[in-house]
């Protein structure tokens, strides 16, 4: 992210804290994909994504004034996103279903019904859908921080330092958290292609 | 395995390891069967990993949040620019000046002593110091008086 970026991000943020709504539109339109990406990821479920989205950003809003411009704008976020999704998942409000790899057929978690490109012939339709639930196994049997952990480096591109900013850990852990989360899902996708049945959850 | 360049592996795949580092794990690499089939596998799982297809969110969100932040009880902030509105703030310091004085003319007298006041007119006097540290005279409700006063603690508020 560019330092005008982060600049414009901030004084959008102060903004919000205000009570501007067209400010907060504004970071809305910018980050709310990227939030649902994130939840997306977290709890392998897109209903279950869209609300966790729509709860975040409201949190954001009720909490603008406890943004302090000396932190990245995302790195904030993503704080305010991490800590509702471990909420939500401790509280018991939505249980992680990245289930597919053990999903009766017909029985398809949120993961897999995304689409690929247009054009996609079948057989690699199927091949995304398999890499897809091999995926979402993996990330079910993470614990929530290496989850968040993955899904931000993975899926966002974030920086190890940033991901240790957004889950106040040090890059040390954060280096753990990643590698540990990289090879099971690794480990899953090798299972994938060797034509072997997936290894049962052990969650 | 267990090896003791294993868990930079990832961070070396990522390009996140100190230039140092980067290269012992590079010198490593050349001579540890073991780590080269991790990187071999941690590299396939990343690349493999970008062709899994984005989760594009509901066009409805937007809309939905939105209809959220309509429903929301109006923040302190919010309910203080109302308060300070020069239609609300100017009849309402008219009215409590006019209060004070009527107060003031139907109490003891100037030379009373302090600890014969009235106990009435000693509590407004003490709201209304609060009221003038925000420059706002005019109170309609005890709930406004009570945002008054804890404007102070409001303010710390993370």
């Amino acid at each position: 992210m560019s330092a005008v970026d982060v600049d414009s991000d901030a004084q959008a943020m102060l903004k919000v804290a205000a009570g501007d709504r067209q400010a907060f539109a504004w970071l809305f339109d910018r980050y709310h994909a990227s939030v649902a990406r994130f939840a997306f990821r977290f709890v392998g479920d897109r209903e279950r994504a869209e609300e966790l989205t729509q709860d975040i950003f409201v949190k954001l809003y009720r909490h603008a004034g406890a943004y302090k411009p000396s932190a990245r704008f995302k790195t904030f976020l993503f704080r305010v996103a991490t800590n509702h999704c471990l909420n939500e998942v401790r509280r018991g409000e939505y249980r992680v279903s990245h289930t597919s790899s053990e999903s009766p057929e017909g029985e398809e978690t949120g993961a897999v019904e995304m689409a690929g490109p247009e054009g996609d012939r079948p057989d690699q339709a199927l091949a995304g859908r398999e890499l897809e639930r091999a995926v979402g196994a993996a990330l079910s049997d993470m614990s929530a921080r290496e989850r968040a952990a993955f899904t931000m480096c993975r899926f966002e591109g974030m920086a190890y330092r940033d991901i240790a900013e957004a889950l106040e850990a040090s890059e040390a852990a954060v280096k753990s958290l990643i590698h540990r989360a990289t090879l099971a899902v690794a480990r899953r996708i090798e299972e994938l292609q060797a034509g072997a049945a997936p290894a049962r959850s052990r969650a | 395995m267990s090896c003791g360049f294993e868990e930079d592996l990832t961070a070396y795949v990522d390009g996140e390891l100190p230039p140092a580092r980067r290269v012992e794990v590079e010198a490593h690499l050349g001579t540890c069967a073991g780590c080269r089939a991790t990187h071999a596998l941690l590299g396939n799982a990343v690349a493999r990993l970008a062709e899994l297809p984005a989760f594009e969110p509901s066009p409805h969100t937007r809309r939905a949040v939105l209809a959220k932040l309509d429903a929301l009880p109006m923040p302190w902030w919010e309910r203080l620019k109302v308060l300070l509105r020069p239609a609300v703030l100017v009849p309402s310091a008219g009215l409590a000046a006019a209060l004070a004085v009527a107060l003031l003319m139907a109490g003891p007298g100037v030379d009373a002593p302090p600890e014969l006041a009235d106990p009435a007119v000693m509590e407004l006097a003490a709201n209304l110091e609060v009221a003038e540290d925000y420059e706002l005279l005019g109170l309609d409700s005890a709930e406004d008086l009570e945002v008054v006063a804890n404007l102070h603690e409001l303010e710390e508020m993370p």
